[in-house]
């Protein structure tokens, strides 16, 4: 059953790139992403942005296996993730924190977090239900890796708290804690400061940002919170209605016209009202 | 930290102790009580069984299943048929191998175990509600097999299921004689230490089980599908395995259920004999075993209690006087028990339990809470080091 548990608790060492090539989604003929193409480069920190409704979250979930694209390839190293499974997929390496908290409540924060180690350990039915000590010794090393994971996500006090009874910010930390409890080699993180304060948020950056330096992993970012995607992405590709708008370096995307355009309005249209964020003037504009 | 642990393991002990000290009560009931008494105590003890997996599938998991009293019939007549003696001579025509009955019980969780897993391309694919729908027709069609294959079954009138023995020692007969304090050892008190250890077996398992890897899992993908697959759960997979578990349990209730009756009949593993199991878990609070093993006990010995002590208890007519009798009555009370615990305590006998013993305020303290103004102050650990050996030395925190 638990074959080499000490050679499991070792990553893979090399963190291959991520190819998103012409993947499109059609949802009853709603394109909800068109011939959208980037590459998150091994080791960056890659910022996915764009306007709601703009294909982030239909992007996200055709990596991680929940939507099928209806074409186009996603290429992780030498794999093709479409049409894998998500388990498949997390199985490859890739582990997701879910934007609306998507933990076990009534599970310990340890428990949680644990369930990250899932595809990392083997005891099945029987050699937990009868405590085999191969179950027990699993258990023990890879209870070790969570307590530092905890610690390192500023959690190491709560491990034993039911998830559901920790703050929002806390349960935030806990989605990310568990991403990172399945090693991954790329991290997809879908708004992880959505609804935090600003010293949360901060907290949050300058965890993200420690996550990829002393890992060395990928991290694809989904974020709305500007001030935090141009602070610590290397690159940015920012989405609009299903179509890619740009795609650069913080600098170079912040001065592209398109994007200006997609956030704020063009200012051209009858009733577009800059101020309102862009979203019934972008409207008039796809028209 | 520390203090917070040392509390912890201390309420284990103590509640290891509670459950000890509670099989040792039980162990000498059998010197006390009568017959009638010891045999509700063998149909609870299977009922425990039952409901211990089906909390397990349908609490943990979050797998509405109504096909139990499907696989205690599968494991009751598989058992029978393994361990039976082929009598060609009687009115029932029903076959048998002749097995070693441990061998025949073994065989019989494992038939239930096949059985569920051949329902695994619907089980591991529908979710709550529609797996509820669908587990209904093994019921049904259940009903007609029993009647109709009547090699297997005896049919209509069903099958005699063969006494236990364990190496020569019989649970049935009076051989060997056995008495302990003067007490005469017969039937109903030697199955009474097979069914409490096979109860406690179903117990520790169950508990090791949604403490493990398996239970995490099963209960993540009860609370977000999405994110257990997102984190390397095989979805299918799983439902299916719990399915597969959930029947085996259900199974060995069923040959624990025909050892007591001595028989099986058709007539028991009816619809009502699986809303009855539902009943125990939802009593109980789903996805705890130790509340589906208050609710198997409570459920079963209920009508049993009720009619024993119908005279010096009032409104409790006579049985099959026409009144409310201690069946209608008790069939009131899971009732009304069910409503009672769904608006006002939906964690059922386990979560007011907890909450009596004031479990669930000693768990709290930094968790609601947790934001103290220093928590934020001090910087977290900022290193992780790569996973890698490093890990191996450190202590189970989990």
């Amino acid at each position: 059953m638990s074959a080499q548990p000490v050679a499991d608790l070792t990553p893979a060492p090399e963190v291959p790139t991520l190819v998103v090539d012409g993947v499109s989604v059609t949802f009853a003929g709603i394109k909800a992403l068109s011939d959208v193409s980037f590459t998150v480069a091994p080791g960056s920190i890659h910022a996915l942005i764009g306007p709601n409704g703009a294909g982030k979250s239909t992007c996200f979930n055709v990596l991680s296996g929940i939507y099928r694209a209806t074409s186009g390839a996603v290429r992780f190293g030498e794999h093709n993730l479409i049409g894998l499974r998500p388990h498949r997929i997390a199985r490859l390496g890739v582990a997701r924190a879910f934007q609306n908290i998507a933990l076990s409540k009534g599970q310990t924060v340890a428990e949680n977090l644990m369930l990250g180690r899932h595809a990392l350990t083997h005891s099945g039915f029987v050699s937990s239900g009868l405590r085999l000590p191969s179950a027990v010794r699993e258990g023990r090393l890879h209870g070790a890796r969570i307590q530092e994971i905890a610690e390192f996500v500023g959690l190491g006090k709560k491990l034993r708290s039911p998830a559901g009874l920790l703050s929002y910010g806390d349960q935030k930390r806990v989605e990310v804690g568990r991403a990172l409890a399945c090693e991954p080699r790329l991290l997809l993180l879908d708004e992880p400061v959505a609804g935090m304060n600003a010293e949360e948020s901060s907290h949050m950056a300058s965890l993200i940002a420690e996550v990829r330096q002393e890992l060395g992993i990928s991290i694809l970012l989904v974020e709305h919170d500007m001030g935090l995607v141009m602070g610590i992405s290397d690159r940015v590709t920012v989405l609009d209605f299903g179509r890619l708008i740009a795609e650069g370096t913080p600098a170079q995307v912040q001065d592209d016209p398109n994007v200006v355009r997609a956030y704020l309005g063009t200012g051209e249209d009858e009733d577009g009202d800059p101020s309102q964020a862009g979203r019934p003037a972008a409207k008039e504009r796809e028209r | 930290m520390s203090d917070g642990r040392t509390a912890l393991l201390r309420r284990l002990r103590i509640g290891t102790l509670v459950r000890i000290l509670l099989v040792v009560v039980l162990a000498a009931l059998p010197l006390y009580l009568d017959n009638s008494l010891l045999q509700t105590g063998l149909f609870s003890m299977a009922a425990v069984v039952g409901a211990i997996g089906l909390t397990i599938l349908t609490g943990a998991a979050g797998q509405l299943s109504l096909a139990h009293a499907f696989f205690l019939a599968v494991g009751a007549y598989s058992y029978s048929y393994f361990a039976g003696l082929p009598d060609p001579s009687k009115a029932s025509k029903a076959h048998g191998l002749g097995l070693p009955p441990v061998l025949a019980m073994v065989l019989a969780v494992a038939m239930a175990g096949v059985v569920g897993l051949l329902f695994s391309p619907i089980a591991g694919r529908l979710r709550g509600i529609y797996l509820g729908v669908a587990s209904l027709s093994l019921v049904f069609i259940g009903s007609f097999v029993y009647e109709n294959a009547r090699g297997l079954t005896g049919g209509f009138n069903g099958r005699a299921a063969t006494d236990f023995s364990l190496f020569g020692f019989q649970f049935a007969a009076d051989h060997p004689p056995l008495s302990i304090l003067n007490v005469p050892y017969g039937r109903f008190e030697r199955l009474w230490y097979l069914f409490l250890f096979l109860a406690v077996l179903a117990y520790v398992f169950g508990t090791n089980v949604l403490r493990g890897r398996m239970g995490r899992a099963m209960q993540t993908m009860r609370d977000s599908e999405v994110a257990a697959a997102t984190m390397g759960v095989d979805i299918r997979r799983t439902k299916a395995g719990v399915f597969a578990l959930s029947s085996m349990y259900a199974g060995l209730a069923g040959v624990m259920v025909a050892l007591a009756f001595t028989r099986v009949t058709p007539d028991y593993f009816i619809l009502p004999l699986s809303i009855s199991y539902l009943a125990m878990v939802v009593i109980g609070g789903l996805g705890s075993v130790g509340g589906a093993t208050l609710g198997a006990v409570f459920v079963t010995a209920l009508p049993t209690l009720l009619s024993r002590y119908s005279d010096s208890l009032p409104f409790v007519a006579a049985p099959a006087s026409g009144g409310y009798d201690a069946g209608k009555i008790s069939a009131a009370l899971f009732g009304l028990a069910i409503v009672l615990f769904v608006l006002f305590e939906p964690g059922g006998l386990s979560a007011l339990g907890k909450r009596l013993t004031g479990r669930v305020r000693r768990h709290t303290p930094g968790g609601v809470r947790g934001h103290k103004p220093d928590d934020r102050a001090v910087e977290p650990q900022r290193t992780l080091p790569r996973s890698g050996n490093t890990t191996r030395t450190q202590e189970d925190p989990v």
